[in-house]
């Protein structure tokens, strides 16, 4: 256990010793490591960001039920009575033609034209809060509901909810692609810098070999190297996503403004931190192991 | 102990670099391998050091059979032997002191003991005074006597050399040599493999010749 921990600690020395020395060419690799995990940061917290957004907006969607014009007074309590029992809806209240109408003459323009009219137009209707968000829950209810008697329409105004969703769905899609391309360059990027620097200490390797090394001695600072990179790019790579965000936010927050709401880009948050790091690691630990096995094979006897 | 028992070494698309060899060395032996080139004198001493393999017969070291090891194994027999290389293998990139420091930080002793144990190497070769040097600078004797100082840093009990000697004036190579035999007086086995004559130090050793990969003589001598 204790020459474990020599051992251990041993590599990790010379590991830092290596970075200072070199200190320049390793922050520039690290850079590029970083900008590599920084671009799926940014687009996976924008998307999430927008997420966030369709969520809340998908609470103020609504369906309105249009009546029939020869809708009887008990039909209404009928289907007032049914809106009551469902559970999927959150809310409902009730605008009769009459009150549709009073609401319309308020607005002066409206006046001309409607004193104009013979009769009344507007239909009685129902508005309903959903209980459920998702798409499919309020398609289902809208389903039910135009199954009743005495109802002329349903409408759900979710259209460009829906668009949105789909353009999100296609934008994980194309975050799913970018984060494996850019992985799959992050390893070789790793890959690439130990396999450089296994080819500046080949003649050490040789040597320790020789003189009764094991394999996982001379594997361990390497992979140390692998970890060290993945965890100083993950590290940059927050301060980049950081900066970025930070940036956008300012030309967001006065666009939403203009929307009336109050949407901003989120920063990331510990989570999203986490699993950068994690991932960054692990890749270096990977990539370096199959660098290193590979010197490994082509020296000895 | 090492027993060596009709070993054979081939490697792929030559003949036989080592054929049918048998022999055995005591603790604390002084053994002189000799032969021409390429007679097959690094071979044996690469299979006698469980770097190689043997392509047949069976190498013993310890009474642990090398041919039969995991090669997982193999790097801790490694460590019971001293290895001086004939093209030194020194690493250029960092200086004596680490140089030395390089097999004991594979045993994993670090620290204070390790410098003490450094020192006391550098001393034994006379190069105490040089250890932040870089091996470049030094002369050739002296990357000789620092190949030596890393071989016994970690007080191994079997010393190998190959061809110590080869490329130093008569002066320095006696040194070389009076360093293996203070080596052997306490008790550490020393092979040295050697084409020329040089190897008759004042003790008693034994001879291992090869010709063209055969062992065509073993003896004992005790010169004067």
């Amino acid at each position: 256990m204790n020459s474990w921990l020599t051992h251990h600690a041993q590599a990790l020395k010379l590991v830092i010793t290596r970075f200072q020395n070199n200190i320049f060419s390793n922050l520039f690799i690290a850079l590029t490591i970083a900008v590599s995990l920084a671009l799926p940061m940014i687009v996976y917290l924008v998307l999430s960001s927008f997420s966030g957004l369709v969520s809340t907006i998908k609470s103020d969607s609504h369906l309105s039920l249009f009546l029939k014009s020869d809708v009887t007074p008990t039909m209404i309590d009928t289907i007032h009575n049914t809106l009551a029992t469902r559970e999927s809806i959150k809310q409902f209240h009730f605008i009769s033609k009459e009150d549709a109408l009073k609401q319309l003459m308020a607005d002066k323009n409206n006046q001309d034209i409607i004193s104009s009219l013979t009769e009344n137009p507007l239909p009685d209707a129902f508005f309903i809060e959903p209980a459920a968000l998702d798409s499919a829950a309020i398609q289902q209810l809208k389903g039910d509901l135009s199954q009743l008697d005495g109802i002329e329409n349903v409408q759900v105004d979710d259209a460009w909810l829906k668009r949105l969703g789909y353009l999100l769905t296609l934008g994980k899609k194309a975050l799913f692609v970018l984060a494996m391309l850019l992985g799959f360059a992050l390893f070789t990027v790793i890959g690439n810098t130990i396999r450089m620097q296994i080819l500046t200490q080949q003649e050490e390797i040789e040597v320790s070999q020789l003189i009764g090394a094991t394999r996982s001695f001379i594997r361990r600072p390497f992979l140390y190297s692998g970890a060290i990179y993945g965890l100083i790019g993950a590290l940059f790579a927050l301060m980049i996503t950081s900066i970025v965000i930070w940036l956008f936010n300012s030309s967001v927050s006065t666009l939403a403004a203009e929307y009336q709401t109050d949407f901003s880009l989120s920063l990331p948050n510990v989570d999203v931190f986490l699993i950068t790091c994690i991932t960054a690691i692990t890749i270096g630990l990977v990539s370096a192991y199959i660098a290193v096995s590979k010197s490994l094979i082509k020296s000895i006897n | 102990m090492i027993v060596l028992d009709n070993v054979t070494k081939r490697y792929p698309g030559s003949q036989d670099a080592l054929s049918n060899a048998s022999f055995s060395i005591d603790q604390g032996e002084m053994v002189y391998v000799t032969g021409h080139s390429g007679a097959g004198k690094s071979t044996l001493l690469k299979l006698v050091a469980a770097i190689e393999r043997p392509s047949n017969g069976t190498v013993l070291i310890n009474n642990q059979n090398v041919s039969k090891l995991r090669d997982s194994a193999l790097p801790y027999i490694r460590r019971k032997f001293g290895l001086v290389f004939q093209d030194h293998k020194l690493l250029y990139n960092r200086n004596c002191y680490h140089n030395v420091a390089l097999p004991l930080a594979i045993n994993g002793i670090t620290g204070a003991d390790a410098a003490k144990r450094i020192r006391a190497a550098l001393d034994k070769v006379g190069l105490l005074h040089k250890e932040k040097a870089m091996p470049i600078t030094l002369s050739g004797g002296e990357q000789q006597r620092l190949a030596i100082a890393r071989a016994v840093v970690s007080r191994p009990s079997i010393l190998i050399a190959d061809e110590p000697t080869g490329n130093l004036d008569k002066n320095y190579a006696g040194d070389i040599l009076k360093l293996f035999g203070a080596f052997q007086q306490v008790g550490v086995t020393v092979i040295i493999a050697t084409h020329d004559t040089l190897g008759s130090a004042n003790q008693t050793h034994k001879i291992l010749h090869l010709d063209h990969g055969r062992l065509t003589c073993q003896q004992v001598t005790a010169d004067e």
